[in-house]
């Protein structure tokens, strides 16, 4: 932001700092309701788990406990200021909820040392029912997955209310930006995909302890209901991590490409036809199972759907660089990476979704290739591109460029290979999920490949990590407004106040910012401050209401 | 905001696509299904894997040219429009219809490969009549299809194969319910043959699949997946479980040994006769008490 007066219309209010607090730091952090707090929380401790995730290399189970919990924390943090709120609707269910995530990611990660689940990644019955594994790792994962996803569930409560509610002045639905948008639609969706899991767990649990008979054959109960219900959520939490990516992209390309998105309409309506289709292909995961054809076909339909509104917000955001002015810092690199995996992961999809293609490469390492690149695409290339575009509103300081480039290059490649070399594995039907494989079935250069691979992309994250832990308390200063953008929380200061914004400004557009600029110059222009003494800084603290002038300008704050 | 449409982008769109197609019909010819290649599955040796092959390949050539198509405009973008001194960027957005032109070849690949799977998920369903080298004394034995259509001609030969932790069980044809001929974890069946598998489980859920017979079936208790395969030449055809069913699930293989119809008729006479007498081993030792731990 320019260093001038920002003028508004006189408005009764109470402009206040933050209250001082006496706790310790570390208490303050743990018990603030600060939405801003929750958020560093969240990405905080999902970035954490990546590290362990990463060092254990087990890239394929952090959906739950990395992915989704990024995506909430910068969610928690950067929504309610891009639409303008000094808060949240529901603060202690918000903070409730990061609690319950970590107890969850918590009792998952502690059974992993004294006794891990036996029973795969979704713990299908009836290998997951006590006939089977007996064993509390099974119990373990139930209740660490069923405390996170209740944790999820409670955050979308605080997040769609506060969404609905609490939006300043004139920030319509349709002058949302992107990211917030995305936003309430994964919010959305977890309260439609969340509930459905945790019934599941909680009939497993049931059936395992207290003699239920909800997915067991023999007793008139059916493993299939299982399935139907995991691979809803899963799918789901899949389009959420699709969906999350998606605003960030939305939102870094066009301050990046300094022009506008091709159409904010456009894209909302491609993100909403995602989240509304997506869910409903849910039996793609489950062509092989004993399911009437017109299932499958069911499934297969809205698998193919989605390309068109996929499609189309591709093409949305090749055309905003088109005719832009790029400016390839690691955010807009971290992005465009993200928009080339998820394509090269979705493509995947598409050919398998295919019915008979499906039968051949269902659970084979190709099918695994394809969720690889657009999971890890959308949630680690998508989570660091936000997290440099964000960084210096977190922290005041920017993300280190030339480590996180360096970072990118080796995060690319090894998504790139490894997809590939497991896909090219699957296609000779490697199966997924085994630690051993035959000699002589001409496996070997792919997995070679793959394990190579696998150790650049390890890398690449651990140095992006090490950039983030380094750059939080020893980056460059960034301002208030390091890269220009048009949304609004970069009208607050960097870290924003407890309370976001001193004045709540009000929207005209769905380039709100820029109005607030342009207002600006146009009245620094023709117009001096009266005395060098009231010039304010830069930032909307300093912000204050000027009395005698407010007349009708485009905007004011 | 004023909406202008940008008149170039689309005329320089059709300059980057015509070598698009080009590039994407050579992929496709150079990768063609006759040779062995990395960029498909092996070769298949039923007519339903024949299919699979076939859809797999239309498919992944339409996903290759999207996914090519994407990044060339994407690359393209970053190119030309990089930040330089002196170029201010042209604030355009969406005029009226401006997502037509990509949408029409979107749904198009959507409708299209929708119509083409179900026509294909059909054809692999079918089961085809045994062939002329196959086993003709199939005639008498009766086919329970389930779900799979069957010509009314051609009797298939109907076997059962059956999951457990972590092998598979084969029943054969004939023979009382409750004293049929079985084998364990390798499946023995004519040439030219349409064979149709009863697959389920006794325990947990496991996945039948050889690669170079068609697709994979669920075995999940107390269901029955059914599907089929028409071996067209003789030989050992391994296969894999690809659900994950416990600690020894990577250890959870399949072979498929496909033999002249005498060899088959052979094979179970052979295997009838081998439990029979192990029958009949079995019972002169419990008449005799000799089995230890056994008390009448």
């Amino acid at each position: 932001m320019t260093r001038s007066t920002t003028v508004a219309p006189p408005r009764p209010e109470v402009v206040t700092e933050a209250i001082p607090r006496r706790r310790p730091g570390w208490v303050e952090r743990a018990t603030s309701t600060d939405h801003k707090s929750v958020g560093v929380l969240y990405v905080g401790t999902s970035l954490s788990f990546l590290t362990l995730a990463v060092v254990e290399f087990v890239l394929m189970r952090v959906q739950l406990i990395v992915a989704i919990p990024l995506a909430l924390g910068l969610i928690g943090y950067i929504a309610p200021l891009q639409i303008g709120s000094r808060g949240v609707a529901f603060p202690r269910l918000n903070l409730l909820s990061f609690w319950l995530y970590l107890a969850g990611a918590v009792t998952v990660y502690g059974s992993f040392i004294y006794r891990p689940s036996e029973a795969g990644l979704a713990a299908l019955p009836p290998l997951s029912d006590d006939v089977f594994s007996n064993t509390s790792g099974v119990d373990a994962w139930i209740v660490g997955a069923g405390l996170a996803l209740l944790g999820f569930v409670c955050f979308a409560v605080n997040l769609v209310v506060t969404l609905h509610n609490m939006r300043s002045p004139g920030m319509a639905w349709r002058r949302m930006p992107l990211f917030s948008w995305a936003a309430a639609l994964s919010g959305y969706l977890l309260l439609v995909i969340g509930p459905v899991m945790l019934a599941a767990l909680t009939m497993l649990f049931i059936d395992r302890h207290y003699g239920g008979v909800f997915f067991n054959s023999g007793d008139g109960g059916a493993p299939l209901l299982y399935e139907h219900l995991a691979w809803f959520f899963f799918t789901g939490s899949y389009m959420l991590v699709l969906i999350v990516a998606g605003g960030v992209i939305s939102d870094v390309l066009p301050t990046f490409a300094r022009k506008p998105l091709f159409s904010h309409r456009g894209a909302m309506l491609s993100l909403l036809a995602i989240a509304a289709l997506g869910p409903l292909a849910w039996m793609q995961n489950m062509y092989t199972a004993p399911i009437p054809l017109g299932f499958e076909i069911f499934a297969m339909l809205f698998a193919l759907v989605l390309a068109v509104p996929i499609g189309l917000l591709i093409f949305n955001w090749i055309a905003t660089l088109w005719g832009g002015t790029l400016h390839l810092r690691a955010a807009p690199l971290f992005a465009l990476g993200a928009i080339s995996s998820m394509t090269i992961g979705l493509g995947g999809e598409l050919a398998s979704s295919v019915l008979p293609v499906g039968w051949q490469l269902d659970n084979t390492t190709a099918a695994q290739g394809d969720t690889f690149a657009v999971l890890v695409g959308g949630g680690v290339l998508g989570g660091f591109a936000a997290l440099h575009y964000w960084f210096p509103k977190l922290t005041g300081r920017t993300l280190g460029e030339g480590a996180g480039k360096i970072a990118f290059s080796a995060i690319l490649v090894g998504v790139y290979v490894y997809a590939l070399a497991t896909f090219f594995a699957g296609l000779k039907a490697q199966p997924v999920d085994i630690y051993k494989y035959f000699a002589g079935n001409g496996l070997d250069g792919f997995n070679l490949v793959a394990s190579i691979a696998g150790f650049v992309l390890a890398a690449g994250i651990l140095l992006e990590l090490a950039n983030v832990a380094h750059s939080w308390g020893h980056g460059l200063r960034a301002g208030h407004d390091p890269w220009g953008a048009a949304t609004l929380e970069w009208f607050a200061l960097s870290p924003p106040p407890e309370h976001n914004f001193d004045v709540v400004p009000d929207v005209r557009s769905a380039e709100p910012l820029h109005d607030i600029r342009r207002a600006i110059r146009e009245r620094t222009e023709g117009w001096q401050p009266p005395a060098p003494a009231k010039v304010p800084q830069a930032g909307a603290r300093e912000a204050e209401p000027v009395s005698g002038d407010a007349p009708e300008g485009p905007s004011v704050a | 905001m004023v909406s202008v449409r940008h008149p170039r982008a689309c005329s320089r769109g059709a300059t980057y696509l015509a070598p698009l197609v080009v590039a994407g019909l050579a992929l496709a010819a150079l990768a063609s299904p006759a040779q062995a290649t990395v960029f498909g599955p092996r070769a298949g040796h039923s007519p339903n894997a024949d299919d699979i092959r076939t859809a797999y390949w239309v498919a992944i050539a339409v996903a290759a040219l999207l996914v090519i198509a994407v990044h060339v405009f994407l690359i393209a973008a970053i190119i030309r429009f990089r930040a330089r001194r002196g170029r201010a960027p042209r604030r355009f957005t969406a005029g009226p219809g401006a997502f037509m032109r990509p949408a029409a070849p979107l749904v198009l690949v959507a409708v299209g490969t929708f119509v083409f799977g179900i026509v294909m998920a059909g054809k692999a369903r079918d089961v085809q009549p045994t062939g002329s080298q196959g086993l003709g004394a199939s005639r008498g034995l009766v086919a329970q299809v389930g779900a799979l259509s069957v010509p009314s001609d051609a009797k298939p030969l109907a076997i059962n194969a059956i999951g457990q932790q972590f092998l598979w069980r084969f029943e054969y044809p004939g023979g009382r319910p409750g004293d049929r001929v079985f084998s364990y974890g390798e499946l023995v069946v004519p040439v030219d043959t349409a064979i149709v598998l009863h697959v389920t489980s006794t325990d947990v859920i496991h996945r039948w699949f050889i690669p170079a017979l068609g697709g994979q079936v669920d075995a999940v208790p107390g269901k029955t997946s059914e599907t089929w395969f028409r071996a067209d030449r003789e030989g050992v055809y391994p296969g894999q479980s690809t659900s994950f069913s416990g600690s020894s699930y990577s250890a959870m293989r399949a072979w498929v040994r496909v033999v002249s119809p005498d060899a088959y008729r052979q094979y179970v006479q052979q295997k009838r006769d081998d439990l029979a007498a192990a029958q009949r081993y079995v019972q002169r030792k419990v008449t005799q008490n000799a089995i230890p731990g056994l008390r009448p």
